[in-house]
């Protein structure tokens, strides 16, 4: 099981002080906690993509090549990357670049975003959003799969002998995820690729996660890329800890009073019952998040947001540290317990490009003997005659 | 922009260089803006963020944001307790005390949202009469654009309030579109006249007609969880099925 952080790239003034921190600033947080996140053994750092203020990261492979360069274990993702109102050649060609100098470290999350202007202002229509997430993720695959691609669609000029470059590393397309929080469509596209379902829970209680996520485990099924149990589930959370947890709540209570997402709805004791949010010892950390499985099933991959709220930089290293040392080491441990053998861990460069070799080893076996079968009876019809 | 419109080169509507503004007002332009955006950022607050700048522009005004979300706990509070709490008691201060105001909302189901709607169910029934009153709404299509029309104008007529001939709607499409600016402009230059009893004849400009649906923020759509197969969705994609 993976488990790693995902950043949204607010810039949100710390309520404690009053201070924002300015844009350079951010962005410099954001990698420092990237770097973190390797240096305390995490798996995954993804990060958002946006285009209005008060977020900064509106170009994730710049941010993720450079972080790429100083890591050597952390995988690279996205969340999300928008698939409705980037090109998809774009983004085939800018995540194959990045999977060739990350060594193949990447992986994708697809998301349609949910900033009303963002469609116009790239030229799309906020009301085909679905649509356009499914046009633009099917050519994608193609631009990965297939060296020269004659196309023709609906939103997108056609395309004729367009050869993306880079090839994809290995020829082994980047893994993606699709992340929907409340749309079966979404689920029902990953399940029909036999794609990765991320689930972004945070702000949800825990029954609405459960119908989502075994939507997308019976589709996946039914087209047959194995049992439900095998479907590739990630989810989200967001914590904040201290080793004493009324010393997190008492620091973490004025960040939430007037965090934009949290503040000023419901009490922290309110939202830490009803959502994945947990304000306390790293010790109720592992237990809110072993309860996950209770209702999404084995799953593959573990997002944290750390630093979110306006939390100062050494505020979110500290966390890291904890999550790394304390959280993450026992719930490899636990989530590891009672997992069925038949249940994959999520796809890698490195097994998703040992799964093609094997591939192609079957079908240079199947060939082999079927070419034999073919000089067998050549031969058998030559002595007939 | 329209040179028209543009209040440093037109001696009209610059109260710089128009001595009748000048004279008249002493102190600055009191400007109350009411949004009920929820998203942070929301489309909301970017309209009414555009409208106040627009503005200012042309009378220098002390602009104060109202951001209901902050104060919805406060507001079903004050159904319940029968008085309104610290924040939204110096909110409603300010919108009585205000020379002019700018009110925004999202659509939801058809009208202005139910936060908006609360904001002004709780405000004294007298804190508004006589006063210049903008209205403005946020749509994800066009076709609500006359919610202005049919919900918030009469919402202020019964207040009392003197509501301005140009309300804008602005869909998720206007963002990108033309005609939102002139429309932001031509609104902006009557709440100014009015605030500061001029007439409005100097602030016209064309303007585009779009208006929308639901909020500009919802992109999904509600959670049914019926299955529509993949490859009808892709098929209905294809070129051939058009």
């Amino acid at each position: 099981m993976q488990f790693g952080i995902f950043t949204v790239g607010d810039v949100t003034p710390d309520p404690t002080t009053g201070r924002t921190p300015t844009e350079r600033e951010r962005i410099k947080a954001m990698v420092a906690i990237a770097l973190k996140a390797e240096e305390v053994g995490l798996d995954v750092f993804a990060t958002g993509e946006h285009h209005n203020v008060p977020f900064v990261p509106s170009s994730p492979t710049t941010m993720l090549g450079h972080i790429a360069a100083r890591t050597e274990n952390l995988i690279l993702s996205t969340s999300t990357t928008l698939i409705t109102t980037n090109d998809p050649v774009k983004i085939a060609e800018d995540y194959a670049m990045l999977q060739h100098l990350a060594d193949g470290r990447v992986d994708l999350m697809m998301g349609r975003g949910n900033t009303g202007p963002v469609y116009p202002w790239f030229g799309q229509d906020i009301r085909e959003g679905i649509n356009l997430a499914i046009e633009n993720y099917a050519l994608l695959r193609r631009l990965w799969r297939e060296d020269v691609v004659d196309w023709e669609g609906k939103f997108r000029t056609p395309l004729q002998g367009f050869t993306s470059t880079p090839r994809p590393m290995d020829d082994v397309p980047p893994f993606v995820w699709h992340g929907s929080i409340r749309s079966p469509e979404i689920a029902e596209q990953a399940a029909y690729y036999g794609d990765g379902f991320f689930h972004n829970n945070i702000f949800w209680p825990a029954d609405h996660t459960k119908r989502m996520v075994e939507f997308y485990r019976k589709r996946f099924a039914h087209y047959g890329h194995g049992t439900p149990e095998q479907a590739i589930v990630g989810l989200g959370g967001q914590v904040f800890m201290r080793k004493n947890s009324q010393d997190a709540v008492r620091e973490f209570r004025p960040y939430f009073d007037n965090a934009p997402v949290y503040g000023h709805g419901p009490s922290l004791e309110e939202f830490t019952e009803q959502t994945p949010l947990t304000v306390g010892s790293p010790q109720q950390v592992i237990e809110k998040t072993l309860s996950f499985r209770e209702y999404a099933g084995d799953y593959q991959r573990q997002l944290f947001l750390m630093d979110h709220a306006g939390l100062p930089l050494k505020t979110v290293l500290e966390q890291l540290d904890m999550l790394g040392e304390e959280v993450v080491p026992v719930l490899r441990k636990e989530f590891a317990k009672g997992r069925p053998a038949d249940v994959p861990d999520a796809p890698t460069h490195r097994s998703l490009l040992a799964a093609k070799a094997a591939h192609d080893a079957d079908a240079r076996a199947g060939k082999d003997a079927e070419d034999a079968k073919d000089a067998d009876a050549k031969e058998k019809e030559a002595t007939a005659v | 922009m329209n040179p028209r419109t543009n209040p440093r080169t037109n001696p009209r509507t610059n109260p710089r260089t128009n001595p009748r503004t000048s004279n008249r007002t002493n102190r600055r332009m009191k400007l109350v803006v009411v949004s009920a955006g929820l998203s942070v950022p929301s489309s909301t607050r970017l309209l009414a963020d555009r409208l106040a700048a627009a503005v200012d522009r042309r009378t220098p005004a002390d602009i104060q944001v109202v951001e209901l979300r902050d104060l919805a706990v406060e507001i079903a509070h004050t159904f319940t307790n029968g008085f309104a709490g610290k924040a939204l008691a110096a909110a409603q201060d300010a919108v009585a005390g205000a020379d002019g105001l700018i009110v925004v909302t999202p659509v939801f189901s058809a009208s202005y949202s139910g936060l908006f709607k609360s904001f002004f169910d709780v405000l004294d029934k007298d804190a508004l009469v006589g006063k210049p009153v903008l209205i403005a709404a946020t749509g994800g299509t066009a076709r609500h654009s006359l919610v202005l029309e049919h919900a918030l104008r009469p919402l202020f007529a019964y207040l009392r309030a003197v509501v301005v001939p140009t309300g804008v709607y602005a869909a998720s499409e206007d963002w990108g579109a033309e005609g939102l600016p002139e429309r932001i402009e031509r609104a902006a230059g009557e709440l100014a006249s009015l605030a500061t009893g001029l007439s409005a004849a100097g602030a016209h400009a064309p303007g585009g007609s779009g208006n929308d649906a639901s909020d500009g923020f919802e992109t999904d759509a509600p959670g049914g969880f019926e299955v529509v197969p993949f490859e009808d969705q892709l098929a209905k994609l294809s070129p051939s099925a058009v």
